[in-house]
């Protein structure tokens, strides 16, 4: 199966193709210019692995939590591609994409994902790692230290992994029972091989975790 | 040749098919509008948030509307709003249309929103006479354009600090009534006396700028020393001293230029004062009025769509790499 990935939810704007059990992928750009390189790098990729748009069967976005922004563009490409060629839409999450990566990079035990979340605050997600990957417990918005003191406290060993965690590294490496796992983009291979046998969906929209500014500004203002 | 037009600068997202003899084919428009009106305007995050769920189904509607194949259709290229107008909205737009584009196999053209306001009149009437003058007014704009033929325009003056939209809302919200503010003006405004209050004129000098800031304090001010007076004379005094700056301009503009025409565009445009105003300055001055349906003031998709064929037809396909331009002036249109 042919299958296109796009990655959006940081900075770093970065996408991929499997063709023939050959995957191929690449970080375009780390500075959040994701509308100016994405579609000329989904037309290059294309044309690097000798495929024409038609030729795909499947596409995938990351649906964050991540960068509002960001996130938006990767998922409006998403839907644009998959809508224009009719083929499904595959959605993951960037959390589950970093779980994935670190565990192919032999990661074991109690992992936690954080996406940095911007305005002082990590997406943070918690995952098993042994023969599996699975996820304990929903994604959530937190404050850094909050998670800090939290597993220092703990005393369990833990393994942090995510740009939310290079962010903040000096907090998350102060904890004496945790590790870091360096790892800044949610890994596209990772998304790819997801794809392949996940359930499309109909419905794609980011992963938000926050409610629109206003929403909340809104809110605030009625309780006072 | 026919185009898939897309808009998104605001909070409608909006799709339709034109062909090269400007027929519209298809026009969908879906608006968030109900999502904005307790906060008394567009909120930004709101509407990128809602162009992200309708963007798919909007331009799947149009296609199959127009009688196409949303997967396989037979078009030439895709036309979108690059700019002006909230950036996390038009990003929405013009992220999907480079990739519509990319997977049909064809070309993609980013266009100005104003530039698609100006070619709203000929979707209705395709034989219209040059030069034309136009009287842009919105929610966020406020122009006079001087239109020598298609998309050859000069902005003789626009608005140094509100738009004439944005001066309805203000005394909308100042006189405690919905958003938006100007179907509601316009409706009070009917049985009220526009010479109930003295609201200035302002912008009276010899260019053909406006201003409208200061009329929303002049509104407060007056209402405060008439306390008693009804709802629907002040609605009538605004509405009038806005029509007034407007047509002084417009009139001054047909006395300098020799023209065809006078066409409106833009939301304002659907005003009934304005209509009267403009339709009887028209007919003054012996020229033609230009007059849109009310379908066509406000932003669509057919117009950005014939605005596209221009540009595609003149300075060809735009570079999948284009950004969003959220503050891209009509003037910097090539
Ligand atoms: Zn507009």
């Amino acid at each position: 199966m042919n299958i296109l990935a796009i990655e959006t939810a940081t900075p770093y704007c970065a996408l991929g193709i499997v063709t023939n059990g050959h995957y191929l992928s690449r970080v375009l750009d780390d500075s959040r210019r994701h509308t100016e390189v994405l579609a000329p790098g989904i037309e290059a990729m294309l044309a690097e692995c000798a495929l024409a748009a038609r030729d795909l069967e499947r596409v995938v976005v990351d649906v964050g939590p991540g960068l509002f922004t960001g996130l938006r563009v990767g998922i409006a490409s998403a839907i644009g591609l998959a809508e224009g060629l009719g083929c499904p839409l595959v959605t993951v999450s960037s959390l589950e994409l970093l779980a994935h990566g670190a565990h192919r990079a032999h990661v074991h035990g109690t992992l936690l994902c954080c996406v940095d979340g911007r305005r002082g605050e990590v997406f943070v997600q918690r995952f098993t790692l042994d023969d599996d990957v699975t996820p304990v417990g929903a994604p959530e918005v937190l404050a850094p230290r909050s998670v800090v003191i939290e597993w220092a406290t703990s005393g369990a060993p833990v393994t942090f992994s995510g740009d939310g965690v290079t962010r903040y590294f000096r907090d998350f490496n102060a904890v004496p029972n945790g590790e870091v796992f360096e790892q800044n983009v949610p890994p596209v291979d990772e998304a790819l091989r997801l794809a392949e046998t996940r359930e499309p969906s109909s419905h794609v929209v980011p992963l938000y975790l926050r409610e629109a500014d206003a929403v909340a500004n809104f809110d605030t203002r009625i309780r006072q | 040749m026919k185009v898939l037009g897309i808009e998104t600068s605001c909070d409608e997202t909006a799709a339709a098919v034109v062909d090269d003899t400007l027929h519209v084919h298809s026009s969908v428009i879906e608006s968030s509008i109900d999502q904005h009106r307790a906060f008394g305007g567009v909120v930004p995050e709101l509407a990128g948030r809602a162009h992200i769920t309708t963007i798919g189904p909007v331009v799947r509607e149009a296609l199959l509307q127009a009688g196409l194949d949303p997967t396989n259709p037979a078009i030439d290229a895709v036309a979108v709003t690059s700019g002006p107008g909230l950036i996390g909205s038009l990003l929405v737009g013009l992220s999907a249309a480079k990739t519509y584009a990319l997977a049909w196999g064809v070309p993609f053209v980013g266009v100005n929103h104003l530039e698609g306001h100006l070619f709203a009149p000929l979707l209705e009437q395709r034989d219209l006479e040059w030069p034309l003058l136009t009287l842009l007014v919105s929610g966020g704009h406020s122009l006079i354009v001087l239109q020598e033929g298609l998309g050859q325009h000069e902005v003789l003056g626009e608005t140094i600090d509100d738009a004439a939209g944005e001066a309805y809302d203000k005394v909308a919200r100042w006189l405690g009534l919905g958003y938006p503010g100007g179907p509601e003006i316009d409706r009070l405004a009917q049985g009220g006396n526009p010479g109930a209050l003295a609201l200035p004129v302002s912008m009276i000098g010899d260019d053909f700028d406006f201003s409208f800031s200061g009329l929303k304090t002049a509104v407060v001010r007056a209402t405060q020393k008439n306390p008693d007076v009804a709802i629907g004379d002040v609605a009538a005094s605004f509405q009038s001293a806005v029509g007034e700056q407007l047509l002084r301009k417009l009139r001054r503009a047909l006395e300098r230029y020799d023209v065809k025409g006078v066409a409106l565009a833009g939301g304002v445009a659907a005003n009934s004062h304005l209509r009267v105003l403009v339709r009887s300055l028209a007919d003054e001055f012996g020229v033609v009025s230009h007059l849109p349906s009310l379908s066509m003031c406000t932003d669509n998709a057919a117009m950005i769509g014939a605005a596209g064929l221009y540009r595609f037809a003149h300075d060809g396909a735009s570079a999948l790499s284009l950004s969003a331009r959220a503050n891209w002036q009509l003037v910097d249109v090539a």
